[in-house]
């Protein structure tokens, strides 16, 4: 069992997760709520990373925050160590691949609401800013909450990516997924069982629980 | 209220991260092709037990290593399957020197038990199979980036076998990846390194026949240290070369380059 | 503080209109559906821009497209209440107030609720509301924000009719507290001239008449776009006894007419809608007859409309009704203005939602 690689893997899932939390809110309320030229080419772009093979976008990353890079260069100026094959670069791999996850789901949660509401708490003095938190965010939370398990579930399962631009160095880019590929290739199959196992174990555990909580909650709001 | 409760939780958070930030200690990076699964594995506890040192593992086809290094991928040291991607990174001044011959790799063709495939030096039990029509898939290392992989296909053209073979083949990313496909069951057989099929938990799965030498290019396995090699990875690149560890690389069935 | 409209639209539904509420004023603006009515409460709302116009209420301007001002509607001070109540339904009834103002005011909040007649509902969610309840509180909470104007905009479509009857009553009561201007939109014309002090018919975004009740109900124009089955005129009566045979006496200007029993005190200052269509005219006092109201009145204006129908404005002393006959009976009559006539109203005919307590002036 590859403790440091679960800690890794469940590390990269948080920071995903709290990167991401922000952006869906905004992203998905803008979506949901403005109508503008271009706003289709924008949900495409969004949704992207769901049916591009991971290769694909690794390879893409790889060119653009790799060593060769503008980005991969300011990076190693400021932090003196590569963008590419650090912890960071996973985070930011993560981040751009799950933001499918991230905005659509959260996206379809404020679309929910209905427009007379929306237009109510305009009447009712509420700038955009407080109308987020007094009425958007408690109505449009279940999308929110569906957003974040599954980029969750999503990034602690994420191999491809992972394996094109993190390269495998433990404790820093070799996550439980990795390291359960190594074992396998190590032909110590009792290993990788023991991780497989345990990674289903947690990621179900995760949406069991956000889902029996969001019941929870759900019934004092409705 | 909510201004309390944010950064409660921004202090408990960071008070998780810091653990990770500080775990940074100087515990290199090798990077090894995958023929050297086993042998480095136990290399690298000798290393630890004899000098307390530690280092870490990456293994993966020789041409996907060289690949990350020319991306910035921080290995301190590379053993190679094949010299010349070797010589290639040094020509782009990525390495610190040339580096040293640490073996001779060698193939062997395996079969899993109750395979219909026979495993032969001369790969006639390979033959046989392709002229009655009953051979299912064969695995080798992918050609493009793996030297076990284009040495595969040379001995394969050499036994004038390749065109027949070809649609059958599948293709492991590494070497150690071939192996799981030849012995997984779900394939009659492959080619393999020797070094793979000598380890116990590879051996007991299946038989195998080491193929002659001159039917393929020799694999002149090279390492170097990489220009970050600390002094730990430096101690380990002089151990690679002692008694010690070339008797583990016996073992494997690397012929060790007549050395000092 | 004024409320001041003008509001110019190409499209999808047009809109020429430009009108005034005072202060305390309750404004209806009616017309068919499509008619703009809702539209034009939108754009004083600022949930619509129209091309060109300017909405000001007292010294602040919430629209000039001549000065490029369009507040967006949370910086516009008004209240709001929605034809589908629009509830926060994550919210009670005393949280959607509250969310309403500017600094929470527990106490406030609790008095709006008090003032629409929900004591004790105040911790219940919508959906543990009655439609009638809801949109109760749907008004309190626009009147939580203190606003410059009120809007109405269909506000009781969605409840049934005896619901609706409880709601229009609670707010002539409240008129006392609304020293604001008020514009309600509806459809239901008997709503209209209850509640309303001025009326507005629009059609196909434009104004057809404007006006007080009684001038807009005599009005040719508007009763084309309204429909002739509403002209109506509101009698004022003052309840002088409740009879034992389940009626009710009341006194009118010129005389004393009979109501099916009206649930107030003795003394309840009531107007009376009175259908021009319902009105039978007589130039002698009838006898043997089974009608009870039989007033006398002056013939004030004979208007003769497009049908086989002339509409009659006749004066009760100082009230006005109006009469629909045919033009052949108001030629065997030989009705002029200045003629005395005779004014039958079956007890029977008149509506129990057409009966409400007069509304004091704020």
């Amino acid at each position: 069992m590859d403790w440091t690689a679960l800690t890794l893997s469940l590390w990269l899932a948080f920071w995903t997760v709290a990167i991401l939390l922000p952006v869906s809110v905004l992203a998905g309320r803008g979506l949901a709520y403005t109508n503008f030229r271009g706003k289709g080419l924008v949900e495409a772009a969004v949704m992207l990373p769901l049916v591009l093979p991971p290769t694909v976008l690794g390879y893409y990353l790889l060119v653009g925050f790799g060593a060769n890079s503008h980005l991969g260069g300011l990076w190693q100026g400021i932090f003196g160590h590569p963008l590419a094959f650090s912890f960071e670069g996973l985070v930011l791999a993560s981040v751009l691949f799950n933001l499918p996850f991230a905005i659509q789901p959260a996206q379809r949660g404020f679309e929910a609401i209905p427009v007379a509401l929306r237009e109510a708490a305009a009447c009712c003095g509420l700038s955009p800013w407080r109308a987020l938190w007094k009425v958007d965010l408690p109505l449009a939370w279940p999308g929110l909450l569906t957003a974040m398990v599954l980029t969750f579930a999503h990034t602690l399962g994420e191999f491809g990516i992972v394996l094109m631009v993190g390269g495998s160095i433990p404790n820093e880019t070799k996550t439980i997924a990795i390291a359960i590929y190594d074992r396998v290739q190590a032909f110590d199959t009792d290993a990788a069982g023991v991780m497989a196992a345990t990674l289903v174990a947690i990621s179900f555990v995760t949406i069991a629980a956000t889902y029996w909580l969001s019941a929870r909650l759900g019934k004092r709001l409705t | 209220m909510l201004n309390r409760r944010l950064v409660l939780t921004l202090a408990f958070v960071g008070a998780f991260a810091l653990p990770r930030l500080a775990a940074a200690e100087d515990v290199p990076v090798i990077a090894a092709a995958s023929d050297l699964q086993f042998a480095l594995t136990e290399i690298a506890a000798a290393f630890q037990a004899d000098t307390g040192q530690r280092v870490d593992l990456t293994l993966g086809s020789t041409g996907t290593i060289a690949t990350q290094i020319r991306q910035g991928a921080p290995f301190q040291m590379f053993l190679a399957a094949d010299e010349a991607f070797i010589a290639t990174l040094h020509a782009e001044g990525l390495t610190r020197d040339e580096g040293v011959l640490y073996a001779e790799g060698r193939l062997v063709i395996m079969v899993p038990h109750g395979s219909a495939l026979q495993a032969d030096a001369a790969l006639s039990g390979l033959a046989a199979q392709l002229d009655a029509g009953t051979l299912g898939k064969f695995a080798i290392a992918n050609p493009d980036h793996a030297p076990y992989g284009q040495r595969a296909e040379e001995a394969l053209r050499h036994a004038g076998l390749w065109d027949r073979v070809q649609p059958h083949l599948v293709l492991g990313e590494n070497v150690s990846q071939a192996a799981q496909f030849a012995l997984s069951g779900n394939a009659d057989g492959g080619i393999i390194a020797w070094s793979l099929a000598l380890a116990p938990e590879v051996a007991a799965q299946g038989d195998f026949a080491l193929i002659p030498n001159d039917w393929h290019n020799s694999l002149m396995q090279r390492m170097v240290l990489l220009p970050t090699a600390g002094p730990v990875a430096e101690a380990f690149y002089d151990f690679m070369q002692s008694p010690e560890a070339r008797e583990v690389m016996v073992k494997y069935g690397f012929v060790l380059p007549e050395g000092p | 503080m004024t409320l001041s409209v003008a509001l110019r639209s190409h499209g999808p539904i047009p809109l020429d209109l430009s009108f005034r509420v005072a202060p305390g004023e309750l404004l209806a603006l009616v017309g068919p559906s499509g008619a703009g009515k809702t539209t034009a409460l939108r754009a004083i709302a600022g949930l619509m821009t129209p091309n060109v116009g300017r909405v000001t209420a007292g010294d602040a301007i919430w629209l000039d497209t001549s000065a490029s001002v369009n507040l967006p509607p949370h910086r516009r001070h008004l209240g709001v209440v929605f034809q589908s109540y629009a509830l926060f339904p994550h919210l009670t009834a005393l949280g959607n107030v509250l969310t309403a103002m500017p600094i929470p005011d527990q106490m406030e909040a609790q008095r709006l609720l008090d003032l629409v007649n929900l004591q004790g509902l105040a911790n219940r969610r919508p959906a543990d509301l009655s439609g009638g309840q809801q949109q109760r509180v749907a008004l309190a909470r626009a009147l939580a924000r203190r606003p410059k104007a009120l809007l109405l905009d269909e506000p009781f479509s969605a409840v049934d009719r005896a619901t609706r009857d409880g709601l229009q009553a609670e707010i002539i009561a409240l008129r006392a507290h609304l020293n604001m201007p008020v514009v309600l939109v509806t459809h239901d014309l008997n709503e209209a001239q209850m509640l309303a002090d001025r009326m507005l018919v629009i059609d196909g975004g434009r104004m057809i008449r404007e006006g007080t009740t009684a001038e807009v109900m005599a009005d040719a124009a508007a009763l084309r776009t309204l429909g002739v089955r509403e002209v109506a005129a509101l009698l004022p009566a003052v309840i002088v006894a409740h009879e034992d045979d389940g009626l009710t006496r009341l006194d009118t200007a010129t005389g004393p007419i009979f109501l099916p029993r009206i649930d107030a005190r003795i003394g309840t200052r009531l107007r009376v809608r009175i259908m021009a269509h319902e009105v039978i005219l007589s130039r002698d006092r009838p006898v043997g007859l089974s009608a009870q109201n039989i007033l006398p009145a002056t013939v004030r204006a004979v208007v003769p409309g497009d049908g086989p129908a002339v509409t009659l404005r006749l004066a009760l002393g100082p009230d006005d009704i109006l009469a629909r006959i045919t033009r052949r009976a108001a030629a065997d009559l030989a009705l002029v203005p200045g003629d005395t006539v005779h004014v039958i109203l079956k007890t029977m005919s008149v509506a129990r939602d057409h009966i409400a307590r007069q509304t004091d002036p704020a």
